[in-house]
């Protein structure tokens, strides 16, 4: 028999959200590029988690649940901003990367990897399409490919290959901060 | 194996997701492979950089009490709250009552010497972040537990009881001997995802050990739960949330 507090979800589910403050902060950091705004989305996830509660399945992943949310929210409040609901994504704007260099990788370019500092990577992180960004957070995060499907709405196999792309285009930015 | 399979998978492999046969494919194509051993080695380090460097932003404080004061809703949104609101009244109390006792459970564990609480959690940060330092050159860099814990009780004079031998979701990387304070420590190093969750197992004797249930704390932007089982004393240390910290601690008895 459920306790008391089953019949109530915004009271146990709470508690739990809160402890994950800190990590949808730093995604949203990443996402919106400055604190002002991820205050603003952080808070806006909240509420809109709080609205939805009685949806959440217990016993599911409130972490991607939270995220998904967030990620939800950033792009309800980019595109209210840019006023053009197509702007960004990965596919879209991509082509900053072709696929054929990272086939070739020499000891210049491993050379560089090791000697990377904190400002370049956050700054080539940044340099990535928002799609591209979103997803080498949420790997960071520590999501599995069907979490993170799970956040953005889409396939696993399409998890699979932006993350693949992203990563390309990370090493591929970082490449041309020569030591 | 060839190449385009190969790199299709290195990921996978890193974050050891690829069944045992996949796997020994791909080392087995890596042995053979300078281009994809390069490709491997990139992929590595990027994450490694990644993991290491890429500056963390947290919540500031008034943001936290602000999202705090969202929850819960209001009284009358929800409206099986609204039908039984005396009822609930007193379970509300009852909740504050017992979350009450819970905190003065927790702060009983600093009471008898608050300076040494802290010491052991600022203690335990240390250790992780050593450990962190070290990245892949622990003493004993194995996965399997039957390989690990003889190697620390040979090193101690105690033998660490650690429960849990790694799963897929929290897979056991090694061992080490580091010091806790004034003796040393048997640790155990997990991983979840890309994050490191460092596990210390001392000697409880002469620290103020939590008493009853474990205690959580957050230094230096590190979650730590400390527990007592018995004769020794644990600490487990990550960057993962404190949820995420507890599933860990579960396997673990703590």
């Amino acid at each position: 028999m459920p306790d008391r507090a089953d019949d109530d979800p915004a009271g146990w589910l709470g508690p739990a959200a809160l402890a994950y403050a800190d990590t949808l902060y730093n995604f949203a950091r990443y996402l919106s590029g400055n604190a002002t705004d991820a205050d603003d989305l952080v808070q806006e996830t909240y509420a809109r988690a709080l609205r939805a509660a009685g949806q959440f399945e217990r016993g599911s992943n409130l972490k991607a649940w939270l995220f998904r949310i967030l990620r939800n929210t950033w792009i309800s409040l980019a595109r209210r901003r840019r006023g053009n609901p197509t702007v960004g994504g990965l596919d879209t704007v991509v082509p900053d990367v072709e696929p054929e260099p990272t086939w070739f990788c020499d000891d210049i370019e491993l050379d560089r990897l090791r000697k990377l500092v904190a400002a370049e990577i956050e700054q080539a992180v940044m340099a990535l399409s928002e799609d591209a960004r979103t997803v080498i957070l949420l790997d960071l995060e520590g999501f599995t490919e069907t979490d993170v499907a799970s956040v953005l709405g889409c396939p696993v196999g399409t998890v699979k290959s932006r993350l693949s792309r992203a990563r390309q285009a990370l090493r591929r930015l970082l490449r041309d901060y020569a030591p | 194996m060839d190449c385009q399979t190969a790199r299709g998978v290195l990921l996978d492999d890193q974050r050891g997701r690829l069944d045992p046969a996949t796997a020994a494919a791909l080392q087995a194509h890596l042995e053979g492979c300078v281009g994809c051993t390069r490709m491997e080695m990139a992929e590595r380090l990027l994450t490694e950089q990644l993991e290491r460097q890429l500056p963390q932003h947290g919540a500031s404080l008034a943001l936290k009490r602000r999202l705090a004061a969202q929850w819960p809703a209001p009284a009358g949104t929800h409206s099986p709250a609204a039908r039984v609101p005396a009822r609930r009244a007193w379970w509300g109390l009852a909740a504050a009552v017992a979350a009450a006792a819970l905190i003065v459970t927790a702060l009983s564990f600093m009471a008898p010497g608050r300076g040494e609480g802290d010491r052991m959690v600022g203690e335990a940060v240390n250790d992780h972040l050593r450990i962190l330092a070290r990245a892949d050159r622990l003493e004993v860099p194995s996965g399997n537990m039957h390989q690990v814990r003889p190697w620390l009780t040979g090193q101690l004079d105690f033998a660490p009881a650690i429960p849990f031998a790694g799963d897929a979701d929290f897979p056991l990387r090694g061992g080490t001997v580091e010091y806790f304070l004034d003796r040393r420590a048997a640790v155990a190093v997990y991983g979840h995802g890309l994050h490191v969750i460092t596990l210390i197992v001392a000697r409880a004797d002469g620290l103020p050990w939590p008493a009853s249930g474990p205690v959580v704390k957050r230094a230096q932007g590190f979650n730590v739960r400390l527990w007592r089982s018995g004769e020794l004393g644990y600490a487990l240390v990550s960057d993962l949330d404190a949820g995420e910290l507890a599933q860990l601690a579960a396997r673990l008895g703590g």
